[in-house]
């Protein structure tokens, strides 16, 4: 058997090391990926969008119509789990008060709460101002540089659980406006459709962005417009995704 | 290539290699210690130490320059995000009542 195991492990890597070898080199021009549609996008993507992160510029501008339809999966995957019933309101229904045991646990459901460790919140809030400010600059650079708004919720979403772990989830929840949070988890859909109207109104084209070379300052505002959206709606859905589940 | 240049590049490639020394240690005992608590033992120490020395080495790879300040970072970071994950896990499993000892699920002996 292990020797069995042994020689799968061979074989399987040895491909992997054929598969490797035959690629083209890495950064050849004449690699499949450099010979299609992507040769234009780096020959004249940075003269056409004013955006020095490629990335971005494909995700923005040259597939935007992809990216909007991909922030509107992630606000329905909010909405499918705000829609499904809460988990103790939904055994409560069943006749079974108990929460289940916890999975750890062999006591079962005489599970006393845990206080948070004075290490972890100590980290937690020494890192905090880091990671913030990380995902901000990974938002604001975005389209020069490595990030952008997908990057950025990422980021901010796992700053609010840490913080929710560490300092409850009724502290953190304050950083989300109550009144303002069924706005701010729609943004990205929202700020979408705005810049995509407003390039409508620009260029007679949903989601177009106006090509002079004079209007770069305004295609850079529209562009950081839906990164900021994409960002904040992103984080607060993540937010809500964390906040709906029982702890 | 001036002396100075070798033994810069020989440091670091020496720091790179005890990194994935350390690294791979740390693997072998996530794989085959008990439990939880020496896992996560072995896990957090050796891939703090390794990481950071792979790091380390990178930094001295082609001479200090400021843009290594990231390095420098990345490595704090490391050494404090490390640890502190290990600590945390070990301290909801006994919290919540892992036994010390055979995890379950671990059939080899």
């Amino acid at each position: 058997m292990r020797w069995l195991g042994l020689a799968l492990v061979v074989v399987a890597a040895a491909t992997l090391m054929l598969g490797v070898a035959d690629l083209p080199p890495h950064g050849a021009h004449d690699a499949p990926v450099h010979t299609h549609v992507g040769a234009r996008y780096l020959e004249r993507g940075v003269a056409e969008t004013g955006m020095r992160n490629l990335v971005t510029a494909v995700l923005l501008v040259y597939r935007g119509f992809d990216t909007f339809l991909e922030v509107v999966v992630i606000f329905s995957a909010l909405v499918a789990v705000v829609a499904l019933p809460r988990g103790r309101a939904a055994r409560s229904r069943d006749g079974d008060d108990q929460p289940p045991a916890a999975l750890l646990t062999r006591e079962g459901p005489a599970q006393e709460r845990i206080s948070v460790s004075p290490v972890v919140a100590f980290v937690v809030q020494l890192l905090g101002p880091f990671i913030a400010v990380f995902a901000l600059a990974s938002l604001y650079r975005g389209h020069v540089s490595p990030g952008g708004g997908f990057q950025s919720a990422a980021i901010f979403g796992a700053l609010f659980i840490a913080l929710a772990l560490v300092q409850g989830r009724e502290r953190a929840a304050r950083l989300v406006p109550r009144g303002a949070r069924v706005w701010l988890q729609a943004l990205g859909p929202l700020s979408f459709a705005l810049i995509g109207g407003v390039g409508w109104v620009l260029t007679g084209a949903f989601l177009g962005y106006p090509a002079e070379a004079a209007a770069y300052a305004l295609r850079e505002a529209m562009v950081v417009a839906v990164e900021i959206g994409i960002a904040v709606g992103g984080a607060v859905i993540l937010a809500q995704l964390f906040m709906a589940m029982e702890g | 290539m001036s002396a100075l240049i070798v033994l810069q590049q020989a440091l670091s490639v020496l720091l790179v290699l005890a990194g994935v020394v350390f690294l791979a240690g740390g693997t072998l005992g996530l794989v085959r210690l008990p439990d939880l608590y020496t896992r996560a033992h072995a896990a957090s120490k050796c891939d703090s130490v390794g990481a950071g020395s792979i790091l380390v080495g990178l930094l001295f790879y082609q001479g200090v320059a400021f843009d290594d300040l990231r390095l420098v970072l990345l490595a704090f970071l490391v050494l404090v995000s490390g640890p502190t994950t290990a600590h945390a896990l070990a301290r909801a499993g006994f919290r919540t009542g892992l036994p010390v000892g055979r995890a379950r699920g671990s059939d080899d002996r």
